[in-house]
């Protein structure tokens, strides 16, 4: 039995070890998009090069929202309901922020901003790093 | 020998850390998070309450009602994230924990645990050193999981487990079949090993 739970280490780190190197290659294709506050609503893809937007969640997401900034978040290590639960207890407590979802599928989270709003991706980041895990890219969209 | 009781001494005074076997259920929380957990299995049960600063570190209190020994006592609990990996798809976690009892300076408890999980398959592993006024034993364990289904944020989600665990007093592997279940921030687990219920419950506030 120690033999399996030295195996399993090993399996852990190399798992790990594969993962990290691949998304190493993931970052470097996909396109940071935290210069400022674009509009991207007319971009043909939504999240940058490589994960597609789970396009049901993000209208379910923003029906019956107007006036609003949409910011579309990449994050790495959210990969159950309770690594993100922090995330959106953090972002609710900002008063500009009128809805958060997550999609865990596609590892996505949704922060719904007041229009007025100037939204800084390196507070973002900062909020989801101080929760344990890891922004890489976002993108707004107007409606 | 000497390099181990360094590592000992090193490890109690260095650390104020947390817990046994129900680490593998993020034995931190958000930061400014609250956590309160009930165990119960053939060996003990336990109440336990901890508060995570940051996502970094947690400290709280344990009430132990110690099956085995007969005995009671609260100890004083902690875990730090010694490391923390995330993917995309993945997060990869190594934690160092331990306890002192408030009771007796000869009970205390000190270990590691890790664990990697994707949204589909989970595992972990532990291993805790525990002393004791009457004996001191050594607990490893191993845990492995499937969802049979990948629920979206705010579902109810299901884990199918398997636990081995082994302790020195005993000496034996025990291996045995659990169910995990999580929605929002409470978390249901139950396990039947050798006709005796595990149960582990944990609300996150």
């Amino acid at each position: 039995m120690n033999k399996i739970l030295l195996l399993t280490l090993i399996l852990i780190s190399q798992i790990s070890h594969a993962e990290k190197n691949h998304d190493s290659h993931s970052n470097e294709e996909s396109h940071d998009m935290s210069e400022g506050n674009h509009d991207m609503s007319k971009d043909k893809k939504i999240d940058g090069s490589k994960y597609k937007l789970n396009t049901k969640r993000y209208m379910d997401f923003i029906e019956g929202l107007t006036e609003v900034q949409i910011a579309i978040v990449d994050v790495k290590g959210m990969v159950c309901d309770f690594c993100a639960r922090g995330i959106t207890k953090t972002f609710y407590k900002d008063a500009a922020v009128v809805k958060v979802d997550v999609d865990l599928e596609t590892g996505k989270i949704f922060i719904a901003y007041s229009k007025s709003k100037k939204i800084d991706f390196e507070d973002i980041k900062e909020k989801i790093t101080k929760n344990g895990q890891t922004a890489t890219t976002m993108q707004i969209k107007k409606l | 020998m000497g390099i181990l009781k360094y590592t000992n001494i090193l490890a109690l005074c260095g650390l104020v850390f947390i817990l046994s076997a129900n680490v593998n259920a993020r034995p931190i929380s958000w930061p400014g998070g609250n956590t309160y957990m009930y165990k119960s299995d053939s060996t003990k049960t336990s109440k336990n309450y901890h508060y995570s600063p940051s996502y970094k570190y947690s400290i709280g209190v344990e009430f132990v009602n110690d099956k085995y020994f007969k005995d009671e006592y609260m100890n004083f609990r902690g875990t730090y994230l010694l490391d923390r990996r995330n993917t995309k798809k993945s997060q990869r976690n190594f934690y160092i924990t331990g306890a002192f009892s408030g009771k007796s300076s000869n009970n205390y408890f000190y270990g590691v645990h890790g664990d990697w999980e994707t949204r589909r398959f989970f595992s972990s592993i532990s291993y805790i050193n525990k002393y004791t006024k009457l004996k001191n034993y050594t607990e490893k364990e191993l845990q492995l999981g499937v969802a049979p289904y990948l629920g979206e944020y705010g579902d109810i989600h299901t884990w199918v487990m398997m636990k081995a665990k082994r302790n020195t007093i005993n000496d034996d592997w025990e291996t045995y079949p659990f169910i995990k279940l999580f929605t929002g921030d409470y978390m249901l687990e139950i396990g039947n090993k050798n006709s005796h219920w595990d149960l582990h419950f944990m609300a996150r506030f």
